[in-house]
Formats: structure tokens, sequence, C-alpha cells
């Protein structure tokens, strides 16, 4: 399991880097429990791009309700794992 | 990786800290068709959205809409118009239930014991000379013997190219009365003759406000990154123009590729059903647009474009405070 999350963790990782053109940074040197927002700069536009990826990569939906509290890489692979578990 | 931490110092980081969590939604409203003044340059009147809709009468149904509004998740309302003072029980709607900014001429006294904090912008042409050529009346001295030392209130000096080298002149007439000033340019949308910008005049007036910054830093509220972008109309190596702006009015947004913009912004007319396409005239040419709240609302909606450099995220923090100042998040 934590090993599934580990992977997750470090797909989403690459999505950022590669959807937000990030430089010096790669899934493995990325802080997965660095604030995305305060920290990375990302918006409200540039999650609703990576949930678009997340969707199709990862087969779930992303509530645009539940953006504010999607702070980190971590948070969001939790996310993602609890949503796959409960078959939504 | 570039991240806040590694690109701003303790003391910047704090600055950064308090205005990040502000999440600020914005929307516009016009309160009503009616004004008491007729200005040449007033985009309302000049591009016929006063014309567009029948203004809403009964009182209940605009108590009902700003429930909706925040209900949106809206949590700042922008009352333009016409004149929104000559409908105070309709500001009073806003007021009553969120963070309200309210764009006035100054010639009516926001009533202080029922609106004891509303920010108030009062909107100012420049000297004696201009006000009369443009407004058919110098409004200063109504306007200022109003809301002199008011600390919820300052002038929205909206400058000319008539104002070059005479804006020290009014930035201290407004200091000699307690108040404070932002400035913005004026978008000659009714071409009278003389007042549109010039290239020359850009790169002259860019410099005078940097000087008035520096010379009244406790009264003028502005920054010159600002001052630079909406002279220039340029920001980080892009152009202002429709593709770019970020006060587009959300639900009839349809450009492609999608623009960085206001989350769920929309100007409401005030029939309360009707929707404006932006912040300001639909007519307006957006490669001349000097709306300095969209520009300002660019620069916001663009933190990560600017994580380049120490100085670019700076840039974007003053720009940020500035605008959380003048619509009171945070104090002058």
């Amino acid at each position: 399991m934590t090993n599934d999350i580990d992977q997750t963790i470090s797909r989403i990782a690459a999505i950022i880097i590669n959807e937000l053109k990030l430089e010096d940074v790669t899934p493995e040197t990325f802080d997965a429990d660095l604030d995305l927002v305060d920290e990375v700069g990302i918006d409200s536009m540039d999650l609703a791009t990576i949930a678009l990826v997340i969707r199709d990569e990862f087969g779930i939906r992303i509530d645009e309700d539940d953006y504010p509290k999607l702070t980190t890489i971590r948070i969001i692979g939790e996310y993602i794992a609890e949503k796959r578990s409960s078959g939504e | 990786m570039k991240t806040v931490s590694s690109l701003l110092d303790a003391q910047w980081h704090e600055r950064y800290r308090q205005i990040s969590k502000l999440n600020i939604r914005s929307s516009i409203y016009d309160v009503t068709d009616q004004c008491n003044l007729r200005c040449k340059g007033c985009f309302f009147f000049s591009s016929g959205e006063h014309k567009v809709a029948s203004e809403e009468k009964d009182i209940t149904k605009w108590h009902t809409f700003v429930e909706s509004e925040m209900a949106r998740g809206v949590n700042l309302a922008i009352l333009i118009g016409g004149e929104p003072t000559l409908c105070l029980d309709r500001i009073e709607a806003f007021y009553s239930r969120l963070p309200t900014f309210c764009a006035t001429n100054g010639l009516i006294k926001v009533p202080r014991d029922r609106f004891p904090d509303l920010m108030v912008g009062i909107s100012l042409w420049g000297d004696r000379e201009d006000e009369m050529t443009l407004r058919g009346k110098d409004t200063f001295g109504i306007s200022s013997a109003n809301y002199g030392g008011d600390p919820n209130a300052y002038y929205l000096y909206t400058i000319t190219p008539k104002q070059l080298g005479k804006m020290d002149k009014i930035i201290c007439k407004i200091r000699d009365v307690g108040l404070k000033v932002h400035m913005q340019l004026l978008s000659n949308d009714e071409g009278v003759d003389g007042f549109s910008w010039q290239p020359d005049e850009l790169l002259a007036v860019r410099a005078e406000m940097d000087q008035m910054l520096d010379n009244y830093p406790a009264t003028v509220i502005s920054s010159k990154y600002y001052h630079q972008i909406i002279t220039t109309g340029r920001m980080c190596d892009r152009q202002f123009g429709w593709m770019e702006c970020p006060s587009v009015t959300a639900p009839i947004d349809k450009r492609n590729p999608r623009p960085k913009r206001l989350t769920n912004f929309i100007r409401w007319a005030s029939d309360l059903k009707t929707m404006h396409r932006c912040c300001t005239s639909e007519t307006r040419d957006c490669s001349t647009c000097k709306d300095g709240a969209a520009h300002m609302s660019w620069v916001m909606v663009n933190k990560r474009p600017h994580m380049n450099t120490s100085q670019d995220l700076q840039n974007w923090i003053e720009v940020y405070e500035m605008f959380a100042k003048l619509y009171r998040f945070i104090p002058w």
C-alpha cells in the first residue's frame, strides 16, 4: 500500500513538473510535503489543469470544491488512493 | 526548483504570508444607471451601458441577489454605476453582508453612521481645468469637504496627458485634506481631443508617478511595478490585451486558450440579470485599455511567472499589497 502511494506521489510530481514546466526538479527530488500554493505558486487554474491529467491517468474526478485542501503532492496522492479504494 | 522561500528573505516572506491567504474573489456591480454628473470619457455612458438593462428597483431583490452572490463565493463587492451613492439602500444590501467598495464622484457623502467602514474611492480627473473640461464641474471642493480625513476613503486620481507636470500639486492637495490617493490613467473612450496617450507621454507619466510615490509615500498608494505595467502594457514579456485580460465575465468568457483570470468574476448590470463583458467598456479597444484594476489583477493572477527572481516576486507582492489596501483587506 505504501509502495502504491509512493508511486502515485512520484507520478503526480511528474505530472506537475511537466504541466507547469518546472525547472531544476525531478519526481525523485520533489518534496512531497511542499506547499504547492504557498511555496510553488500554483493557483486554481493550474490545479484545474493538473486535475484533468489526473482524471485521464487515474480515472478519478477531482471535485473543484476539493482544490483548496489539495495543498501538497502527498495529500493529492492520498486523495487519489481514497477515491480509488471507494470506487468513485 | 524556485520556491517562495528560496526567493524571499524573512521580511518579504512575512509580507507574502500576510497576503497569500486572502483568496480575494471579487465581482463588480452596476448599482444604478443614473449619475449626477456626465463626464466625457466615462465608459458607462459613452458605451451605452446605461441603456442595456433597466435597473432593478425592488430592494428585496437586491438582498436576495447579494445572498446568491455570496453563495457563488464572492467575498469582495465592487460597486460602480452610474453613481452608487444615489441608491444607499442598494449599497446597504452589499455592505451589510460582505466587504464592499464603493466608487463615487464624492458629491454625496456616504453617511458614516450607516456605513462606518465602507471603503470609498472618490474619482478625480485632474486639476480644476481638466475637471471642468471632462466633467463640467470641479468636484474636488465638494468631495474633499465630504470626505476629508476619512480613514476609509481615498482618491482615485485618473491621470490624463494634460496632467503631466501638474501631479505634484494634485497629490499635495489630497494630502492636505488628510486622504490617500491611488493613480490610474485615463482611457480616452470618447476620443476627447488631446486626451489620448502618446508613447512619449506614457514614458513621462511613468517617471512622474514614480516621483510622486518617492515624494509622498504616506499619501500615494501605489508601486513602481504597477506604474511600469500600466504605462507599457507589458508584463513578463507579454502584452496586455483581450487574450490576457483577467477581468472578463466568467460565464461568457469563450477565449481559447483560456488566460489566467479572476475566479468566478462577473460584472453585473443593475437589472441583476445582464452581464457585461468585462470590468470596463465593451466598446473599448483592449490593446489601449488603461484600467488600473484590470492591470493590477493581471499581475495578481500571474504569480508563478513572477517566481523567476527575487525582484520579480517582490514586485508581485507589492502589487498584491496595493490591491489589498485599496479594498481594505489589509491596513494602509
